[in-house]
Parts: C-alpha cells; sequence; structure tokens
C-alpha cells in the first residue's frame, strides 16, 4: 500500500514537473511576468488619482490587483486548456499514456503544477504592489489614518435573508396571497433576493435603529467605526444631514453622538474610541461584567434633513451599514486576499484541465472564455430579469443558462478579496478557509472525476 | 514445450468514424494472431495496412470496435500490464525542450521509480545509446538519428518484458538501422518479446522469428519466416573456390541430371553488408553495450524497481 501511494506520488511529481518545465522553457511564465511586472510598474503611475491616500489604495488595491489579477485568470484558463488538448494533439500523450500512469495522476499533476506557478506569479505581484504601497507611504509620510487596515465587519442583527424569505412566504400563504403559477422554489428565491437588497426608509424627523454583536468584544481604547451609506429612491445624489447615535449596552448611560452631513452614495464613516464610552455609571457596570470587553452595541440614525426639502433617505441595512473594528494587520489580511485569489485560480486550472481533457484547443479555449464571459454577466442578467422576460420562449435557454453558470459559480466568487481589501476589511479565516474548500478541493474534485472519466474513455492516438 | 502467449488478439477490429458517428474507414478487419514470449515478430505491410492502427489498439491508445485483445495476459488498459511494457512509436514525439537526461527521468518517474534508481538507468541507457556526450542537449536541436536513440533508450527505461516498436528504423542511416537490429537482436537474447512493424522487409527479414503480413487491415499471411520463404521445389548450392570452366562443367552436369535448366550466379553481398563495409572501416559502426540493468533485471516476470 505504502509502496503504492509512493509510486503514485512520485508519477504526479514528474507529470507536475514536466509541466513546470514546460512553462518555463516555452516562456509562458516568462512573457507572462514581464506583463504583470509591467501592469503592477506602470499601472499605479498612468492611472490618475485623486490625490489623496485613500486613493492611491484603491489605485493599487483594486485596479492593479484587479487588471494582474485578470491577466492571470485568462493566462491560467488557456494555459490549463492547453495541457492536455495540445499533447493529445501533437501526440506527445500517446508515449506518456502507454506508462503506468492513471487518468488521475495525469490530472493531479498538471493541476499541482498550475497551482505551483500561478503561486509563484501571485507572489512576485503581490510583493511588488506591497512594495509600491510601502514606498508610497513613506514617499507621501501618511499618516496613521491613512494607511490602509484590517478591520472586522459586523453586520446588525437580523434575521438571515433565507429566514426572512421564509417567513414572509408563511405569511403570503396564510393570507393566501402567493402568485400563481409559480413553484414555491421560484417564490422563495424572489422572496430572498428581496430580501438581500431590502431598504429602511427614513423620512426627514423620523429615526431607525440597529442593533449589533460582535463576534469578539472590543477592548477598552479600541477604536470602533460606523459606516453607512445611504441612498433615495431613484439613486439620485442628495445632501445627508442628521446624527448618529452610538451606546453600547456594556456601558449604559453613555451615548456618543456624531452630526452627518455628507451626500448619499458615499460611504460615510467616523471612528469612536471605545474610551468615550466610560463613565461612572458605565465604570460599575464594567466592572459587574468583570471586565469583559465591549461586544453589544445600538446606532441610532436620526434623519434631521428639512421636513419639506429633504428626499426621505433609504439605507439597504443588510449590506450598508456595519461597525468596523480592529482585525489583525493590514499584510495578514494582504496574504488572505492572495489566497482567496490562488483559489479561484486553482478553479480555472480545473476547470481549463477537465476542457482540455475533452476538447482540442481551440475549442476548449473557445468554451472556457464563453462560460468565464457567461460567469462575469450571468449575475447582472438573474439580477435584471422578470418573469415577463422569462415568459417569452425565446429567452429562456439564455435565463437558464445564465442561471446555471450563476448558480455553479457565485459560491466560488462569494469572497471579493479586493473589495475587502479596499475598504479595510478583514477577511474572515473561516471564509477563507471555506473559499479554499469550495474553490481548492470540492470543485477541483467533481472537475477531476468528470475529466478523468473522458480522458479514460478518450482515444489518445490519431488513426494513421 | 510451447512458450506462453504474450500478445494475443480475436477478431480484432477497428472501424474509425467522423465527428457523426458515421463509419469512415474500416482499419483493420477481425484480426486473429498471437506473439510468444521470448520472440521477435515482425507485423508487415503496405502503408495504410493497420499496422500502426493494430500496435495502438495493443497499448490501449485506440479503442477496438470489436474483438478482443490480451497483452500479458491482460486488457491494454491495465496499468500492471503497461508497467512491463516498452514502446518506440514511429516518430518519438520527445519534448523538445528537455534534455536526453530529463527525458529519461521523466519517464522513469512515470514508472514510480525512487530518483536514484531513476538517475542511474539513465546514466546507464545515454550510455548504451552512445549520447552520455549529448545529455543536457535539448532534444528539439537533435538530429533525427539522435532523436531516434533517445526514443529507443526511453522505451527501456523500465527493462520491458514486452518491447513494441512501431518503425524503429524509419528516419535511420544504415549505421543506425543495424544498430537498432543489433539491439533487437541483443535484446531478444536476453529474453524480450518483441513485437515490431516495418515496411523494411530486409529489417524484419534480419531479426524478426515470426511475421505476420497484413493488408488493408486483413491477415494475409503469418509464420516463421524459414517456412514463408522456402521454394520447397528448388535447391541451392554454395560452392567456394570454383573457377569459371570448373562452375560451368558442373551446371551442364547437373542440367544433364535434372533433365531441366540450372541457373548459376556468382553471390554478391549484399548493398546494406557493402555500404557498411565502406563506412564503418574506422570502427564507426558501434555494437550496442547492453545496460547492466537491463542484463541484471530483464528476467521475464519481473517488473521494475
Amino acid at each position: 500500500m505504502i509502496k503504492a501511494v509512493t509510486q503514485s506520488v512520485r508519477r504526479i511529481g514528474g507529470v507536475a514537473l514536466l509541466a513546470v518545465r514546460a512553462s518555463l522553457r516555452t516562456k509562458v511564465v516568462a512573457s507572462l511576468l514581464v506583463l504583470l511586472t509591467v501592469c503592477v510598474a506602470v499601472l499605479p503611475g498612468v492611472v490618475k488619482g485623486d490625490g489623496t491616500p485613500e486613493g492611491d489604495v484603491h489605485i493599487l488595491l483594486a485596479y492593479t490587483l484587479g487588471f494582474a489579477f485578470g491577466i492571470q485568470c485568462l493566462a491560467t484558463l488557456w494555459a490549463s486548456c492547453a495541457l492536455f488538448a495540445a499533447e493529445i494533439d501533437s501526440e506527445r500523450m500517446s508515449l506518456s499514456a502507454v506508462k503506468p500512469v492513471r487518468a488521475a495522476e495525469f490530472w493531479a499533476g498538471k493541476w499541482l503544477a498550475l497551482l505551483a506557478l500561478n503561486a509563484a506569479v501571485l507572489l512576485v505581484v503581490y510583493a511588488g504592489v506591497y512594495a509600491q504601497l510601502a514606498w508610497r507611504m513613506h514617499r507621501s509620510g501618511w499618516e496613521a489614518a491613512d494607511r490602509p487596515v484590517s478591520r472586522r465587519v459586523t453586520r446588525p442583527v437580523l434575521p438571515t435573508p433565507r429566514e426572512e424569505a421564509r417567513q414572509t412566504f408563511e405569511l403570503m400563504r396564510q393570507k393566501d396571497l402567493l402568485p400563481k403559477g409559480l413553484s414555491e422554489k421560484a417564490v422563495l428565491r424572489a422572496l430572498e433576493e428581496k430580501a438581500q437588497e431590502r431598504y429602511d426608509v427614513i423620512n426627514p424627523g423620523e429615526q431607525v435603529r440597529w442593533q449589533f454583536r460582535l463576534a469578539r468584544p472590543l477592548r477598552e481604547g479600541e477604536p470602533v467605526t460606523v459606516r453607512v451609506k445611504f441612498d433615495t429612491e431613484y439613486s439620485t445624489r442628495e445632501h445627508v444631514k442628521g446624527v448618529c447615535r452610538l451606546s453600547c449596552r456594556e456601558r449604559p448611560g453613555k451615548t456618543v453622538e456624531v452630526a452627518l452631513d455628507d451626500f448619499t452614495q458615499n460611504a460615510l464613516e467616523f471612528a469612536v474610541d471605545t474610551r468615550a464610552f466610560a463613565s461612572e455609571e458605565a465604570g460599575k457596570e464594567a466592572s459587574r461584567s468583570g471586565g469583559n470587553g465591549l461586544r453589544e452595541f445600538e446606532l441610532v440614525f436620526l434623519h434631521a434633513g428639512d421636513p419639506h426639502k429633504s428626499s426621505a433617505l433609504m439605507v439597504r441595512f443588510r449590506q450598508d451599514v456595519a461597525l468596523l473594528t480592529p482585525g489583525g494587520s493590514f499584510e495578514a489580511n494582504f496574504a488572505r486576499a492572495a489566497c482567496v485569489q490562488w483559489g479561484v485560480l486553482a478553479l480555472l486550472a480545473a476547470f481549463g484541465l477537465t476542457l482540455s481533457a475533452c476538447f482540442s484547443l481551440p475549442v476548449a479555449a473557445f468554451v472556457a472564455t464563453v462560460l468565464l464571459v457567461l460567469t462575469m454577466v450571468g449575475n447582472s442578467v438573474v439580477q435584471v430579469v422578470t418573469e415577463e422576460d422569462e415568459a417569452l420562449w425565446r429567452n429562456r435557454i439564455g435565463i437558464w443558462v445564465s442561471r446555471g453558470v450563476h448558480g455553479a459559480s457565485s459560491q466560488a466568487m462569494s469572497v471579493e478579496p479586493l473589495k475587502a481589501l479596499t475598504n479595510g476589511e478583514r477577511i474572515e479565516v473561516g471564509v477563507l478557509g471555506a473559499s479554499l474548500a469550495w474553490n481548492v478541493a470540492w470543485l477541483p474534485l467533481l472537475l477531476a472525476v468528470a475529466g478523468c472519466a473522458v480522458l479514460r474513455r478518450r482515444e489518445l492516438a490519431d488513426a494513421d | 514445450m510451447e512458450s506462453a502467449k504474450v500478445i494475443e488478439t480475436l477478431g480484432l477490429r477497428k472501424t474509425f468514424r467522423d465527428f457523426w458517428r458515421r463509419p469512415v474507414v474500416e482499419a483493420v478487419k477481425g484480426l486473429d494472431f498471437s506473439v510468444r514470449q521470448g520472440e521477435v515478430f515482425g507485423l508487415l505491410g503496405p502503408n495504410g495496412s493497420g499496422k500502426s492502427t493494430t500496435i495502438k489498439m495493443l497499448l490501449g491508445l485506440l479503442h477496438p470496435t470489436a474483438g478482443e485483445i490480451r497483452v500479458l495476459g491482460a486488457a491494454p488498459s491495465d496499468t500492471r500490464v503497461k508497467a512491463r511494457i516498452g514502446y518506440l512509436p514511429e516518430v518519438s514525439h520527445l519534448h523538445p525542450f528537455l534534455t536526453p537526461r530529463e527525458t529519461l527521468m521523466y519517464y522513469a518517474s512515470l514508472f514510480g521509480m525512487s530518483h536514484g534508481v531513476a538517475a542511474r538507468r539513465t546514466a546507464e541507457l545515454l550510455t548504451m545509446v552512445d549520447l552520455a556526450h549529448a545529455a543536457d542537449r535539448a532534444v528539439g536541436r537533435f538530429s533525427k538519428g539522435m532523436a531516434r536513440r533517445v526514443g529507443v533508450a526511453q522505451a527501456l527505461v523500465n527493462a520491458p518484458e514486452l518491447l513494441i516498436l512501431d518503425e524503429p528504423t524509419s528516419g535511420l542511416d544504415p549505421l543506425g538501422c543495424r544498430e537498432v537490429k543489433d539491439l533487437v537482436r541483443l535484446l531478444a537474447r536476453n529474453g524480450v518479446t518483441v513485437l515490431m512493424t516495418s515496411h523494411l522487409l530486409a529489417d524484419v527479414e534480419d531479426v524478426c522469428d515470426r511475421v505476420a503480413i497484413l493488408d488493408r487491415g486483413v491477415l494475409r499471411a503469418e509464420g516463421q519466416i524459414a517456412d514463408l520463404l522456402r521454394k520447397p521445389d528448388a535447391v541451392r548450392f554454395l560452392v567456394e573456390g570454383l573457377s569459371e570452366e570448373e562452375a560451368s562443367a558442373l551446371r551442364r552436369e547437373l542440367e544433364a541430371r535434372a533433365g531441366c535448366r540450372v541457373q548459376q550466379d556468382f553471390p554478391a553481398m549484399s548493398l546494406e553488408a557493402f555500404f557498411l563495409q565502406v563506412v564503418a572501416q574506422d570502427g564507426r559502426l558501434r555494437t550496442f553495450e547492453m545496460a547492466p540493468f537491463l542484463q541484471a533485471e530483464h528476467v521475464p516476470g519481473k517488473g521494475p524497481a
């Protein structure tokens, strides 16, 4: 058994080493590195920022890393499409396939090679971007508040969209308000999507409150940042005038009040030092609770606009209100973002390899590119499609394909590392783990099973 | 006692189909033949006769449309069988960016060999095929003959019990052809079963014990070369040292006895033998020194380390 495993590992290693050598010696990786180096070195200089440290961070973390990642995605997808297909087309595969190597060993070897190459290339890109960031911080003497950070995000305590959809569904059923001709699943899906996007409407003079419970309690002196983004009914840019009041349940009697004077569609942020909650009464409460830190907060927003002139404000409370608390170092978050991207690249590599096992190189590359584009636009299609659109039979196929691709890819793309980095949001280890489990284990495993089944059945030589 | 069958096909058929699954060509039509342990078997036929298709089915690279194949007692797709086979395709299909050393190490790794064993075998094989001096040059820059030597070496890296050679002398000069034929004979003496295809009849005649002749996918003849080529109603005498007059007198005597015309000629060496005699005066014609691991480890039934 041990001997068989050892031999299998050697075979996988041999296949992986060959794929790495092929990439390095056919200058695929070198060309990619040159392209990425140009991207990392030139793009931040070409794209004009707003002159603020925040703008620079956005250009480096969102645009530069995003552009480099896009290039790497395409390179990984096309390279993986070539790995089996080109070898089979050139008949080189026939010489390897007559050796005692299982289809799964070929697949694993090539996939691991892509994983290793992607890790190396990502390391270079992230190191380049980090060096630029450090250089800009040093050159411009950014203050501590301007430097990129990593913060835990806590959303208001609410039922999940799924729970809320179920509750609404039951209510509609009791009142016999369920739409006719639609399945329960379709109604629940629509309700869940609606719950995710649901708004609180705040008219002038009204107030709204949200409760928060932190996963990790705050220590005395640590800052808590409130982030809130307002909108209006027609997404117009309007003046926001109001007051935010933040209180802590563990420190009753003390409320921190901050006046807001800004515009809708801007993410408004203000930080509060937790020492601001200290008071005599709060001190007694703290000693009663044993000084376990601050965990439960309440945020109240009072719309202080003119009742006759100001518009009603809207807040998507599941997405646009959050408390941000310290969440480790930016560098660790930066590394976690790289890991998330590496996982997505691993999935793309697995996808390309499986297509490569099924089709010739041009067909595999075409199918892969089309599916990649569908993945990118599928979300938009799914969101804008209406029941009327679906009623037309000629739209149905497109809608089904878009829904299928969106459904299959939404979990894989659920973590947005660059958005998190730019917003200074911590990528939780659990989220990273789930993302890696999905993108580097489960989905590749499914794709590998499909790819190996095809490889075993496929004829690996041509008729002469 | 008859030795065991290493290869056996029964009613083997292969029909190639187009994209719409319509039959395009029937390359092999009900082929029955067997190869016994330790023999050198030649599969002959003109281009398009189905030789390479048959070999690819024996190796599991193509799937038969009908019929049965047993190789070393199992189906060709069985990895345990593959571990005991060496294969040299008609075109070597080597990775041009690898050196011969890396190429052999790669194929050795596919047999699950440890780095140490693979390195030792690689060194021995490179010496055997006279490529030790070019071991670290990219194969893509090699001449066809040199690339063929790498191909031969990779086919032997696992000390195979069954060696399948598809047109092994294709593209080689007469010296290279002779060396390959010498190697085949040497391996056969060491107990390796060899199946080779060729359309160069002289090559097959030189090294094969038994042949099968394929034509348009059908087996036309099969048997020992000596049996197939023997003319039962003719006798040839080879006498050295007779003058022309004595030879003529002898011919007349034989014609008188046999009552028919007797053909008289003065035998010459083959063109290949003459060529080798001329160009190999400087000792360029090498004799393969069998790699030590091939001598030591080639015991039928024993797999690679």
